[in-house]
């Protein structure tokens, strides 16, 4: 028996399938051994309150990020010369770095995608796409914040230019050096950032401190500095630094004591622990900021030097055993928690925790993916009574995996307490949320099969964007609104509305595909389906109109708000314009059918152009540069827009070339048809 | 069957029109280039910005566009509009067969009429430009963004004018840089004399090193250098040349005005370029048009809120009291999306300033002031076009529902 074209794909994808899941090597560490913080401390650790971009959250959050910036992935991996291997989560990697230095310095975290940038640094490579620990790299230290200064600037001035010169733009590898350059200067913050409390133990930017200030280090508490010093401001202090000491061994020692305390000021930043002492105030404070502001004023000293212990005593604790650490963390987070609650600040830190612990999203693609396998599978026996079953078995996990993400996005919601969209991040699940819905909606009302391939297909594509977004983006998705978006009214309803009708653009194009690329291959095995694909017109037609409603209404939505803002309804703005071309579009599509212009493959092959519209509106009008909806910039997002274009561009060949030959066929037939006597005539 | 040949006689020629201007095919066209044309404008305001770009391609007739170095001459916004409401008005409005089924459609395709024509409204009739105050300011006077006016003012000796004599907005706008115009104004005893007007513009000594490059006056050590228009039209700085050519014969007097010397911030006054006619102190200025609205607004409060230990601001809002004759002083709120509606003017929370400030500065608030006699429009348009589309949606769903499950598809359309 023959077998059909769906089979022949089937057997095609599950042949290709297991190359994508081949093992990496783990990474060496120069750890003898490593011993894993015990799971309550961790989990301890991870509900702390922490102050970062304009909101309170755990440190979880910030752990996550943190390490997604610096190695791309969300566990450290490593193995330690006893022969063990260890993966650590993300926690317990923050846990290391700020408790741990030592044992951090070596973990592998730092990832470099092209081992030409550590060859730039001096540093001895590795593979060619590997990850360093920050003692792997320290030798090439000095040659890295020298080049990192030098590539800065130039990037600088590449985003300054007219234009955007291209003797400023960074090659690829320059690029690396100073993310790599970042990275470790985040790291080494990290490191130092209880650096007050240790007392001497210097465990990076060793050689910035000249011998002197080492040794007197170790001598000096700065905590108790603190309560000896005399007022002064941050001016003053770096004004009394800058002096030269006078000759006398107090002088000298007062003027070191000083920059010491200078030097703990400025390493202790970043990482917001302390709620304010007012309660009216809403900023947290840093380690660094605690001992400036104590500094400023005698009377913020014993609030201040309170919460600088209270480190100490962490700091402390932590060399005693893991025991006496834990302890002394769940009181630290107790007192915390305790102030934060009062204040009704990190009431949803938790739920955040939840979120990302659950791994929702992951889990959402797991079922799409697993469902496209059933779905290739039920393609081994189509219209058969297994062939149903195993569409209805995809079509049950494309649900599941669409209550995944809708449970995800919910959560996220809870805790930003705003609708489901604010962000780039969130279009990205929302949008694959309603594809994979509509999908499902249309298999609901035809019963083909169509509308579940359709619904994993988004689901696949769109869950794996998200992934990749957020781990190239590095930072944390639940941001604060800007003024003008504080409002939940048109979040809900002009965003939503836009982005269902952003989503229906897409779902539109993955029909077509199906439907193009299924005549291309029946056209090269010189067989015909019109039935079948007269189905996948009346759909994608649907289809259509789904998304004109939806973005028109968006659009005049969005005009509506606009005028609320800023006092005007249209501006001609790129992300307006945007979705004025998805809405223009889809009335060419419409008007053109109505016209007679075009038919079944002329409705396929412009709701693909209608999918470019769609994706150059989503996400190339934010890299424009231009605009007032000039948001989320994301680098190297024209290379794969080019890049989808022109795999879009191969399904409208594809197209094109159906159409000519249904063309030539239709004009054969014409000959024929017409009798020789009216050809001479 | 062969088509029946078109009669072209002139007879016929109403009929052709009105075929041709109720055509889907010309729908679909004229919406295939204004994709087109908003494409184009969306990539042009990257190097020449919006307001360019607006003009160029939305606000125009024709225009040219180089593709692949060819020069190509495309309808503009404008055009594309125009016929476009035409063809809605005749062909889905006039000339389309009234059905129930097609209830839906009628009713969308009147919001959508509704709707561009909002747009032409706005476009032709609604002014807009902004009022800066710090707070315990009033005014009752609201500026352009971009339009530049010359103003001579008959200074008293406090240095105080009544009153001005303008060269308006309108005309200085035509002006080229290579062009000099000699106006005579009739209440000043002087001609007004301008040349190398430039859009944008910086003065800069003659001993710097990039004067050199500079053509054109040198005048007291200082030369106009054009710029390039900012992509943002509201930086563009314009500068001229002026001459001031007293009709009694007496010696002309010269001066650049630039600008740059205008106020920036609403609590520095202008400083103009001063000179003497006879016994008159005059004053000569290039300032911003303005108009006024027939109420006086003073901020009384400006709230502004950033993220918690981040720059990113929160929330602005402004605290206004609203003075009107015949009416009783009004106590207001301006805040992001809130605006205040008032005698056909809207004042939205626009922005804030100085640029750069800090935590504790003080900050002035900055209202857009517009009065657009279709401000309501489009949400009428929308509640329309809204009702219409769902009609249309829930009838072609129900018909696509129901032939989906009439018309089940045989084993073999599955294989």
């Amino acid at each position: 028996m023959k077998r059909s074209s769906p089979t022949l794909l089937a057997l095609a994808i599950l042949a290709f399938l297991p190359l994508g899941l081949s093992a990496r090597e783990v990474p060496k560490s120069a750890l003898q051994n490593y011993v894993p913080w015990e799971d309550e401390t961790v989990h301890t650790f991870e509900n702390l309150l922490v102050q970062q971009d304009g909101r309170v959250k755990p440190l979880y959050t910030v752990a996550r990020f943190t390490l997604l910036q610096f190695s791309g992935k969300s566990k450290v991996s490593f193995q330690t010369q006893d022969g063990e291997t260890h993966s650590i989560h993300y926690a317990a990697w923050l846990l290391d770095v700020l408790f741990r230095g030592q044992i951090a310095k070596d973990l592998p975290v730092f990832i470099v995608d092209d081992s030409a940038a550590v060859v730039q640094i001096g540093v001895s490579p590795k593979s060619k796409r590997d990850r360093y620990s920050y003692n792997e790299l320290v030798v090439g230290r000095a040659k890295l914040a020298e080049l990192g200064a030098q590539y800065a600037e130039k990037q600088d001035m590449y985003e300054k230019s007219e234009k955007r010169d291209a003797q400023y733009e960074l090659d690829r590898i320059e690029g690396m050096i100073l993310t790599l350059g970042r990275n470790i200067s985040s790291f080494e913050y990290l490191v130092g950032q209880f650096g007050f409390a240790r007392q001497g133990e210097m465990l990076v930017n060793e050689n910035i401190l000249p011998q002197e200030l080492t040794e007197l280090a170790k001598k000096l508490d700065t905590v108790e500095m603190l309560d000896k010093m005399p007022e002064m401001t941050l001016e003053q202090l770096v004004q009394t630094i800058r002096q030269q000491p006078g000759d006398s061994e107090d002088e000298r020692t007062f003027t070191g004591a000083l920059r010491l305390f200078f030097f703990h000021a400025n390493s202790a930043r970043g990482l917001n622990l302390f709620p304010p002492q007012q309660k009216d105030n809403e900023v947290w404070v840093s380690g660094g900021d605690a001992l400036l502001a104590g500094l400023a004023s005698k009377e913020v000293r014993p609030w201040a030097a309170g919460q600088l212990a209270s480190i100490r005593t962490l700091v402390l604790a932590q060399k005693e055993g893991e025991a006496a650490f834990h302890e002394a963390l769940k009181a630290f987070s107790t007192k915390q928690n305790a102030i934060a609650d009062e204040r009704g600040e990190g009431k949803y830190s938790e739920m955040e925790i939840t979120l990302y612990r659950g791994k929702w999203f992951s889990y959402s693609l797991y079922c799409f993916v697993v469902a496209f396998v059933v779905m290739a599978f039920s393609w081994l026996t189509p219209a058969s009574r297994v062939g149903g079953i195993l569409i209805l078995i995809a079509s049950l996990l494309a649900l599941l995996g669409f209550f995944l993400d809708a449970y995800g996005i919910t959560l996220r919601s809870i805790i930003r307490q705003r609708p489901p969209i604010t962000n780039l991040y969130d279009t990205v699940l929302f949008i694959t949320g309603t594809a994979v819905l509509l999908g499902l909606l249309i298999e609901y009302f035809t019963r083909v099969g169509i509308g579940t391939l359709v619904a994993v297909v988004s689901g696949v594509l769109g869950m794996f964007l998200a992934m990749k977004y957020e781990a190239k983006e590095a930072t944390d998705t639940i941001t604060q609104l800007v003024a003008v978006l504080d409002t939940n009214f048109w979040l809900a309803t002009h965003v939503t509305i836009i982005n269902i009708g952003y989503a229906a653009g897409l779902v539109a194009a993955i029909i077509g595909i199906i439907y193009l690329s299924g005549r291309f291959v029946m056209m090269l095995m010189g067989k015909t389906n019109k039935e079948f694909f007269q189905v996948l017109t009346r759909m994608n037609y649907g289809v259509i109109c789904f998304c004109l409603f939806f973005s028109l209404v968006g659009t005049v939505l969005g005009g509506i708000w606009a005028n609320y803002s800023w006092g005007r309804f249209w501006g001609w703005d790129p992300k307006e314009n945007g979705a004025l071309m998805i809405c223009l579009w889809t009335l060419v599509i419409l008007h053109g059918r109505m016209g007679g212009m075009i038919r079944d493959l002329g409705i396929h092959m412009n709701s693909i152009i209608l999918a470019m519209i769609v994706t150059f509106s989503w996400w190339g009008v934010n890299n424009l540069g231009v605009g007032l909806h000039s948001y989320g910039f994301t680098e190297g997002v024209w290379g794969a827009l080019y890049g989808s274009w022109a795999v879009l561009g191969v399904f409208m060949l594809m197209g094109v070339v159906v159409w000519f030959r249904e063309r030539g066929a239709k004009a054969s037939r014409d000959n024929l048809a017409t009798p020789k006597s009216a050809v001479t005539a | 069957m062969a088509k029946a040949p078109i009669d072209w006689s002139p007879a016929n020629w109403p009929r052709l029109l009105y075929r041709f201007f109720t055509s889907f095919k010309l729908a679909t066209v004229v919406l295939i280039l204004m994709t087109v044309v908003t494409l184009l404008g969306t990539l042009g305001q990257v190097d020449n910005g919006l307001h360019a770009a607006k003009v160029k391609y939305f606000h125009s007739f024709v225009f040219t566009e180089k593709v692949f170095g060819i020069p190509l001459i495309l309808p503009g916004g404008l055009l594309l509009m125009i016929v476009l409401f035409v063809n809605m008005t005749l062909g889905a409005l006039v000339k389309v067969r009234k059905r129930w089924k097609g209830a839906g459609l009628l009713i969308s395709h009147f919001g959508m009429l509704m709707l561009l024509a909002g747009g032409f409204i706005t476009w032709a009739f609604s002014t807009d430009g902004y009022m800066a105050l710090y707070p315990g300011m009033s005014t009752n006077r609201v500026e352009s963004y971009r339009e530049w006016q010359l103003e001579v003012l008959p200074l008293s000796k406090e240095g105080v004018a009544e009153k001005a004599w303008i060269y308006p907005a309108e005309y200085l706008d035509t002006m080229h840089s290579d062009e000099q115009r000699v106006i005579k104004a009739e209440s000043l005893p002087f001609d007004v004399v301008i040349n190398g007007y430039s859009k944008n513009a910086t003065p800069i000594p003659v001993s710097a090193p990039m004067a050199a490059g500079v053509t054109g006056k040198e005048l007291d050590g200082y030369k106009l250098s054009p710029q390039k228009p900012s992509k943002e039209a509201e930086q563009n700085l314009p500068g001229c040349f002026v001459e001031f050519r007293p009709r009694d014969g007496s010696a002309p007097i010269e001066a650049i005005l630039w600008a740059g010397s205008y106020r920036f911030d609403p609590r520095e006054n202008p400083m103009p370029f001063t000179f003497t006619v006879g016994d008159q102190l005059y004053g000569a200025l290039l300032v911003k048009k303005s108009w006024t609205v027939p109420f006086t607004v003073r901020l009384d409060e400006f709230i502004f809120e950033r993220h918690p230990g981040v720059m990113t601001a929160r929330n602005y809002e402004s605290r206004v009291t609203r003075f009107e004759d015949s009416q009783p002083d009004k106590p207001l709120e301006i805040k992001m999306n809130e605006p205040m509606r008032h005698a056909g003017y809207t004042f939205f929370q626009e922005s804030f300033g100085p640029s750069g400030s800090q935590p504790g500065d003080e900050m002035f608030s900055q209202f857009a002031v517009a009065n657009n006699p279709a401000d309501q429009w489009p949400l009428w348009a929308l509640i329309i076009n809204g009702i219409g589309l769902g009609i249309h949606f829930v009838i072609m769903l129900v018909n696509f529902t129901v032939r989906s499950r009439n018309k089940k598809l045989s084993p073999a359309a599955l294989s």
